[in-house]
Parts: C-alpha cells; structure tokens; sequence
C-alpha cells in the first residue's frame, strides 16, 4: 500500500457502495422506528432513560422520541435534525417528515441498485418536489375573508392534531379550548403568554382554559386572600438582607450592645426597603426569591399580598401578563412599571391552592389547566397540546389549510405522476420514485390501522382519477371517504414543510459517497 | 464500518413488499407490557375488601411497613418495568381523587388488561379496543351515577357508614365505630360555608403518639403538638387563661446577618459581654411580659438558636410557656387554629397579635408528652386528631387508615352521592353494559362485553378473599340482579348475597367513578404501546 496512514488510529472511512448503503440503512431505521406512530390509529412508544431514576415517558409525538434516541449513524442524525426543525418551525408532522424522507431514501436505494446516478436521482427529485407543491397550492383552501368558516377550519385542524395523540377521546373540547387560546393570542406566535398547568387527578376532560394567569405559590400567612384592582409589583430581589459583598466584610465590636444594634440596624434597612416597596402604591408584591418571616408580617401589617419564591419563568411570564416590568431597586417609584389586573385570588385544583389573577392587562395571556391520570398522561397531553397550538398559530398567520387523511399526498402524487410521464430521461425514474414515497405515507397510515393498506390505497388512487375529487383515507370507519364531510383538515404550511424538507434531507443523504468517522478524543486516563 | 453497521444489521432492512408487516416484536413488547402489569395487580389483590389480607413491606432501608392500603403497597414496591410502573401511577392518582379504591383501581385495570390479552389474541387491533373501552367507560359512569343516592351533608348517619366501609378493611376495623364519626366529624367542622365544595384536609392535623390503643384515639378541639414544653429552668407547665404569641424570632444573643466577632482585649470587658447579653434577653422578655403574654410558641430556625439556656431562665421567671421548634410549615395552620398573627419581631410585638385560649397543658401520654391547646377563643375552622396505638405498626396503619376514612367524607361533600358498596355497583355494571354490548354492532360490542366481564373481578376477588366459593357467590349474585335487586351484595360477614344497603356498605360515588376511569385510561396508554426505546 503506498498510502498507509492519512487518518489517526480508530478513525475509519467508508468508501462508495458501502457508505451509501450505511447511510441509507440507518435513515430507513430510524424511519421505520417512527412509523408505527403516525396517523390517528399510530401507536405509542415507552421512552425508558437509561439515566439515574430511570425515567418513564409515554409519548406519540415523533420528535420527542427521536430527540432522546442514542444514536451512532450519522444519517440517521440528519433524520432527527429535520424532525427538530419541523418541530421548532410548525410544530406538527414531525413524523410524517421522517416517514416521508425514509421513503425517499427506500426507494432511491433501488434506484441507485439499478444503476442510476444519485445526482440524477437528485435532480428529479428536485422536480418531483416542486412539482408537488404546485399541485397543492393548486387546491388550498383559503377563507381568510370569512372569520366564521376560519374559526371552523382552525377547529378542524386541531381536531386532526389531536386525533393522533392521547388526547383523541375529548378532542373536541381540547380543540375548543386550543383555538380559544389562540385567537386570544391576537396572531402572534408567542405561545410563552398561554401557560400550561399540569395537575395530576381528575380526568382529561375536566382540564379547561382560563383566561388570566395562574401561579403556583402560596400567599403569605396573614395577609389578604382576594384583591381587586390589583397593583403588582414584580420583584427580583433579596428579601433577607442586603448583604455587603465583599470577601470577608466582618464587622469587629466590643460589646454585645453593639452586636444588637448592628442587628438592629440590619432590621432597619430591611424595613426601609419594604417601606420603600409600599411606596409604590402597590398592594400585591411578587418576588423571585424568599421573603423572610419579617418583611412577610411588615407586609401583611400593610395589608399588601406578598408572594415568595416565584420562579424566574413564572416571574417573566407574570411581568409580561400584567404588563409590569421586574424591579430590583425600589428608590425611584416612578420609573418601576407596575403590573395591574383586576383580581387576584386564591382558588383550589385537585388538592392544591393556586394564586389566580384574572383581567389581566395583556388580554392574551390565558392558562389552560390540565388534568390527568397520572404524569405520564399529563406530559403527553402537554406535548399534544402544545403541537395543536403551534399548528394554530402558524396557521393564523398562515391561513391556508389542505385536507387531511392521505389526500395531499394522492393529489400530489398523481401530478407528480403525471410529470413523471412528460420527462424525458432517466430523471423520469426518479420522479416517479417520487411519487411511490408520496403513497407510501396514506399506506402507512392505513397499515397502522390495521387496515388493508393495499386495497384503500388502490381505491384511493382510482378516486383521484376524478378532478376535484376529495377522497382520503377514514382510518375511523375503515374505508376512503369525502375529507371535506369528514372535516380533516391540515394546515397548509406544515404540508409544505414536510415536503421540502423531507426532500432536501434526502438529497443531503444521497450525495455521500464517503463517511469518515474521526477519532474519538482520548479522555485522560488520571488513574 | 463494522462500528457503524454491526447496531443496524439487528433492525429491518425494510419490507420490500408493503401488504405485509411483520409485527411479531410489537406484539411481544405489548404482551410482555400486559403480562407485567397483571403481576402487579395480582400483587395487591388479596389486600381487597374487609377481608383481605394486609402486607409486609420490608424497606430497603430497614423499615418494616404492613398495610393494607394499595397506594401504600405499590409505592414501597419499586418496580422497574415501565408498564408496571404505570400502574403504581394508577394507584397513587386515584389516591389523590379519591383517596380511597386505591387497590379496587389496580384490580380492575389488572382484570381489564387480561381481557385486552385475550381480545389482542382474537386480532382485533389495539385502538379499536381502546376506543370501546372509552365508551364502555362512559357508559358505567352513566349507569352508576344514575343508581346512585342522593346523600344531604346533614345527614350524618350515612356519612359516617360510608367512612366506616372504608375502614372496615383495615387493620383498624373494630374501632370502625370510633374512627368512622370521628372522620365525618373532622371534616365537617372544616367546611367553609362560603366555599361548601372543597375541603382542604390540610385543615385537619393528625397527631400521632405511641403508646395505648386505638380506643384512645380521639379529636381535640384546639392544637395538639407532639412536643414537649421547654422546662430547662422550671417554666410553668399548665396555664390558664392562656395568651398565645407565636414568634418568628428567636429569644438569645443577637447575631447579625454580616459577619462579625467580639473582640475582648481584658478579663472585665468579659464580665461586661456577660452582663450586656442578660441585659439584651431580659429586655426581650420584658416587652414580651408587657403584652400580657404567657405562652410562646417558637419556629424553629436554622441561623441560631431558638432560646438558650439563658433565656429559658427568665422566661421561667416570667412564668412564661415556652415550645420550641414549630416547623415553618405549621405556622400556617397554628395561626389559623390560634386565630393570631405571627410575630417576626419584637419589635412588633402587640397584644393584638396574640392568640387567646383557656387551657394550655402539658399532658404525659404514655411515655411521652404532649402539649395541648384548648378552649382556643375564636378558634379558626381547623381540627386535631390525636391518634394512639400499640406499636409503630399499628400506629402509621391507623394514621393512613384514617386519612382514607377523611379523604372518603371528603369526597362526599364534593360530590354528594353514596353507592352501594359489596360489588353491587360493578355486578350491576357487567350486567347493564352486557346486555348493552349486544345492541352494539361490530367488533366494539365484543370488547364491550369483554369490559363487563373484567369488573366481575371485585365481586370475585371480594368473595375469594373472604373464603367463600367464588364461582356460586358470583353467580348468584349475577342472578339476584337479573331479578332486579340492584343493590344486592356480598356480604361478607355473613358469607351470602344480601341487600348491601340494610348492611350499611355505602361508599361516595366519586370513589367508583374515578376508579373506573382512571383504570380505563391507564389500560387504553399500555395498549397503545407498542415499543420500548431505551434513551438517555
């Protein structure tokens, strides 16, 4: 060998065949450890930490599984890239896009088998995906203009969110209740202002949507339980002393007198900051850290509802609520912004007792309260839920929405089909390719059902054969029907996004022809 | 490359052909998922019922617990095996509904689960069958909120039935006819009459000491703390007329916040320090004195100590009352119960703030002592159980007992509807929702049916464990209802069917309800599982 060494030891490269191969198992792997989750009769996954606790989660959301997979393969990691991004970008269809792309790289593998190019594989397709999102742009359905069918489709939507997921038993109350919460959003995307609660106990049904904000704290003994026309002051400071903070301040006495008065003086200074506070004009204090037991009864000697040890998200998410801006020095009332709302009280879910603040001057803010089983069941719901809400969001901004249940993909399809017919070329081959992957996500969906993926996916390809037909998989009643009477629906950007970045995804696999895995940084050995 | 293949050669390749999917692996997980839930049901099954039988639970740390209670049992167990866990899940949300059914909701998610096995056998896919448990279950809920009675809160002859079913399947069962009154009563005396649907068990402290029995088990009307009176210098250990002042602060030598040291540079500054320190105290107590008060409780604080030998003596000398170490968390209630505000210094020390009480005294229990307040003025809407028994044993089973017994009137002033209890509400479900899953059409009045007969299992197991023949009980059961007698039931102390209602075996509906649902949505999670991925 002329050229023995160029890499370290342990570093390895795979050349050719064999990295493609490698790269095009692993995405297909991780493609098909996500399939069985996908569409309304998908399953869930166990997700067991190896990690201290060994933790349990449940979940049917794809992007958080492949988020905590182990993985080796770096194909498979572009897989669970995309899957993050899709998840960051429109929150929904997080498996469809690994699905989706998998396909690709399936039914490229065959195409490369019979000797075509991977760029020309690429090159189609290219076409084969622009192609698609023509045809869908063809048929979206827009009713910007009219706020009623809006809402109805938006409803739809999250209907079809949820349908998939834990949540599909009372979809329709959580669909109610995520729509609510995004049209008080007003069309920003700033999910932050809709605060979910997780309370174990009750059932799924019984969580509800509140309008105001929620924190999970007690009020100080002896002080006031309800307040109308609140003041808030939202505070990040210490409330036990101001400490000097300089290494090693010590103060040097000669007498136990003056060890009090220091003390003294300390409670003084403690009690000027809390007379400097209720200068403000406020009557609720809310602090990031601990109020001690004394500030606690000077404040409740004023009659002003002090709350201790909220945390910073709570502190952040109440300033924004109300409107105030977090203080940490009191001397100039009149430059703190103080947060208003019209109520606070104590109210109780389940076992505990929460601070309620309702009227708040950020109309947008609401809390949805959630109630389940056990935690399992809750952080599942949460994730549900937070996908149905990011859809909404992003479909309010965003109006136009597609029908569901394997329709986009038929329609897309039989147009890509019909390029495939057109082109010239081994191109041609991949374009149609395009179209099998295309199927193949209705197929699934079917196959998770438990239903005959073959004969539904037949009968649904005759139907499209019709224009404007609007025929999709019913997963429900186990046969194609009319999307529209059904009233599946998805937003039109998540399709969009599926798409493109399954198709780009898949493009970035094809073009490896060499994987060079570098040495792994030797860790000291300090035995 | 073998690095890279040799963790995929292991997965599918794909299938070629997509009309077939091998689901071999799936279906073992599923059924290695069900297999492990069942054993965890069958691990509490025998402590169902008024004779079931208690556990022994030996910790890892020693310990030795014995229970009957099925949250209990399934929380010392620690499983590992996802699916199990989530039944111990199960066990402690419905102790958080309903706080009582907590081995009922284990058991039926166990019976439902091997249902599903045999129904999964049969090839009828796992959503379908979760689909129709969904219906079956809000169909029973249907069906058991319409056989339910009505109950008034006034009407605290079936409070105190219902609460004594509960405790009947305790260790602590033959004190039923003191610990039942005693819950009801507790609860009761909680109740907000501006918020008459919730109650705060927080509100109710239980108080346990060892030594006597059971029997000497009783509320206090006041505070009772299980502590004793500081007596270092010879305080006082009975007062009357009692002027209560809980303090934030603590009654020794100052220390500041910032560091800080004494420098004595010769012998007489020492005595100076000495005298200056007695000076500090007594001014202390004498502003304390000057309020009238007499009784000092005391929270505990980690910074320096609450009072010193020192400060003993001339609160002693002050015939003033003195307990120590309050936790910061009772503060909360104390000054509920007191009716006072906590004083977080003395420089705020006033008479307004104190708490009023005819009676407060140091009372030997035992071998121990504790403190009691009573006769408090203006007493807030709180109540102290004072809870007694022979061992540790006994004493923590009778505690958890009792919560059960709180948490079931509870549930009745929540949602104030009784239910036969002696598995007359799940014979008459089976038999309701089977002669309802034969108008169902299709695959879902099979698994209905197959619902129906999984909640048979707590008439079977209630008469197994009682040692009678479960097969005729049951049957007999089935056939009474048929006749119409929707409230027959096992009567166990006599070993028949009879009408479970002249028995008294009432339970809250709200105990059913939850166990029903909550096993239901625990059992539809583990069928739709189909994989174990093992993540960081």
């Amino acid at each position: 060998m002329p050229i023995d060494k160029i890499f370290k030891d342990d570093a390895s490269e795979e050349k050719g065949e064999r990295a493609r191969m490698a790269s095009f198992v692993g995405a297909m792997a991780i493609s098909d450890l996500v399939k069985s989750t996908l569409g309304p009769k998908g399953m869930d996954k166990i997700l067991q930490s190896t990690g201290r606790g060994h933790a349990v989660t449940v979940t049917n959301d794809g992007a958080t599984i492949l988020k905590s997979l182990h993985i080796d393969n770096p194909a498979a990691k572009v897989l669970v890239d995309i899957s993050k991004v899709q998840d960051d970008e429109v929150g929904d269809g997080t498996t469809s896009v690994v699905v989706l792309a998998g396909e690709l790289l399936r039914e490229a593998e065959k195409l490369v088998a019979s000797k075509i190019h991977p760029m020309t594989i690429i090159a189609g397709y290219r076409m084969a995906s622009e192609c698609a999102r023509d045809a869908l742009l063809k048929r979206v359905i827009d009713n910007k203009d009219n706020a009623e069918m809006f809402r109805s489709d938006l409803l739809k939507i999250a209907m079809t969110t949820l349908c998939s997921k834990i949540l599909s038993q009372d979809k329709e109350h959580f669909a109610e209740m995520a729509v609510d919460a995004v049209f008080r959003l007003k069309g920003s995307t700033n999910l932050e202002a809709i605060q979910i609660i997780k309370k174990p106990g009750g059932t799924l049904r019984d969580s509800f949507l509140d309008e105001g904000f929620i924190l999970d704290k007690k009020i100080g003994i002896g002080q006031p339980k309800r307040i109308e026309n609140a003041k808030i002051l939202v505070a990040n400071t210490a409330m036990d002393t101001d400490k000097v903070k300089i290494y090693g301040a010590r103060v040097r006495v000669d007498s136990m007198t003056k060890v009090a008065e220091i003390e003294g003086a300390e409670k003084e200074k403690m009690k000027d900051k809390v007379k400097k506070i209720i200068a403000h004009g406020i009557n609720c204090f809310v602090n990031r850290q601990l109020i001690y037991n004394f500030p606690e009864e000077l404040f409740a000697d004023a009659g002003i509802l002090a709350i201790e040890h909220a945390d910073f998200e709570g502190i952040e998410r109440l300033g924004l609520v109300t409107g105030g801006e977090i203080a940490s020095t009191f001397d100039n009332p009149e430059s703190v912004k103080l947060g208003h709302c019209k109520l606070i009280e104590e109210i109780m879910i389940g076992e505990d007792k929460l601070i309620h603040f309702s009227g708040c001057e950020m109309g947008q803010a609401c809390s949805i309260v959630l109630r389940g089983a056990s935690h399992h069941v809750l952080d599942e719901a949460e994730r549900s839920l937070h996908d149905a809400l990011c859809v909404l969001s992003q479909t309010v901004n965003d109006t136009r929405v597609l029908l569901g249940g394997g329709w986009p993909e038929m329609v897309m399809a039989k147009e890509v089909d019909e390029l495939a017919r057109k082109t010239a070329g081994k191109k041609s081959h991949a374009i149609e390719a395009f179209s099998r992957a295309l199927v193949a996500i209705p197929t699934t969906i079917a196959d998770n059902a438990g239903l005959d993926s073959a004969e539904l996916v037949a009968q649904l390809r005759a139907e499209h054969h019709t224009e404007g037909c609007n025929a999709g998989i019913d997963v429900i009643s186990g046969s194609v029907g009319d999307m529209e009477e059904r009233g599946i629906y998805e937003a039109f950007k998540v399709k969009q996004a599926v798409l493109l970045s399954a198709t780009e995804a898949s493009e970035m696999i094809l073009r490896v022809d060499e994987i060079i895995t570098c040495a792994p940084r030797r860790r000291e050995d300090r035995m | 490359m073998a690095a890279v293949a040799a963790p995929m050669a292991s997965k599918p390749r794909g299938s070629k052909a997509e009309s077939f999917v091998d689901n071999k692996r799936r279906e073992d997980i599923r059924f290695a998922n069900i297999n492990s839930a069942r054993a965890v049901s069958d691990a509490v099954r025998t402590s169902l019922g008024p004779k079931g039988m208690d556990k022994m639970i030996s910790t890892a740390n020693g310990e030795v617990i014995i229970t009957n209670d099925g949250a209990t049992i399934l929380n010392k167990m620690e499983v590992l095996q996802p699916a199990a866990k989530m039944l111990v899940e199960l066990s402690k949300s419905q102790d958080s509904a309903a706080g009582d059914g907590t081995t009922t909701v284990v058991v039926i998610a166990g019976a439902l689960l091997k249902e599903c096995q045999s129904l999964l056998t049969n090839g009828i896919h796992p959503t379908v069958i979760s689909d129709s448990l969904h219906k079956a279950c809000a169909k029973a809920i249907d069906i058991l909120t319409a056989m339910a009675i009505p109950v008034e809160l006034t009407d605290r002859d079936s409070l105190v039935k219902s609460a004594s079913t509960s405790l009947n399947s305790k260790v602590v069962s033959q004190y039923s006819t003191l610990l039942a009154p005693l819950a009801v009563d507790a609860v009761l005396s909680v109740i907000d009459p501006e918020k008459p649907e919730i109650v705060d068990l927080r509100d109710i402290k239980i108080v346990k000491k060892l030594g006597g029995t059971v029997d000497d088990t009783h509320p206090v009307k006041g505070l009772v703390f299980d502590k004793k009176v500081s007596r270092a210098a010879g305080g006082p250990t009975r007062v009357e007329n009692a002027k209560i002042a809980v303090i934030q602060f603590q009654i020794s030598p100052p220390k500041t916040d910032i560091e800080q040291s004494i420098v004595v540079s010769d012998y007489t500054q020492m005595d100076r320090i000495l005298k200056e320190e007695r000076n500090y105290i007594l001014g202390m107590i004498k502003k304390i004195k000057a309020t009238g008060c007499n009784v000092l409780l005391i929270q505990k604080s980690i910074l320096r100590d609450a009072v010193t030998d020192l400060s003993l003596h001339y609160l002693a000398k002050a015939k003033i009352m003195v307990i120590k170490d309050v936790e910061r968390d009772e503060i909360e209630f104390v000054t509920k119960t007191l009716n006072c505000l906590p004083i977080a210094n003395i420089e705020h020390f006033r008479a307004e703030k104190l708490g009023h009480a005819d009676l407060v005294e140091e009372a030997s229990l035992g071998d121990g002592k504790i403190l009691k307040i009573t006769g408090i003025k203006d007493m807030g809407r709180t109540t102290s159980v004072l809870v007694r028994g022979s061992n540790q044993l006994v004493l923590d089973e009778a505690e958890r007992s009792l919560h059960d017994a709180l948490c079931v009137v509870r549930c009745l002033v929540s949602k104030r509807f009784l239910i036969a209890g002696g598995g007359a509400p799940e014979i008459e479900l089976s038999r309701q929702l089977g002669t309802w899953a034969k108008v169902l059409h299709g695959m879902e009045g099979y698994c209905v049916k197959s619902f129906a007969e999984a909640l048979e299992v707590i008439p079977y197991t209630l008469a197994e464990n009682a040692g009678l023949n479960p097969i005729a009980i049951v049957t007999e059961l089935r056939n009474k209802h048929a006749q119409g007698e929707i409230h027959a039931g096992i009567n166990v102390r006599k070993g028949q069917i009879t009408n479970i209602l002249e028995e008294n075996v009432v339970q809250p509906l709200l105990v059913s309800t939850s166990a029903i649902t909550l096993a239901t949505e625990c059992v539809r999670m583990i069928l739709k599982i189909d994989d174990i991925v093992t993540v960081r």
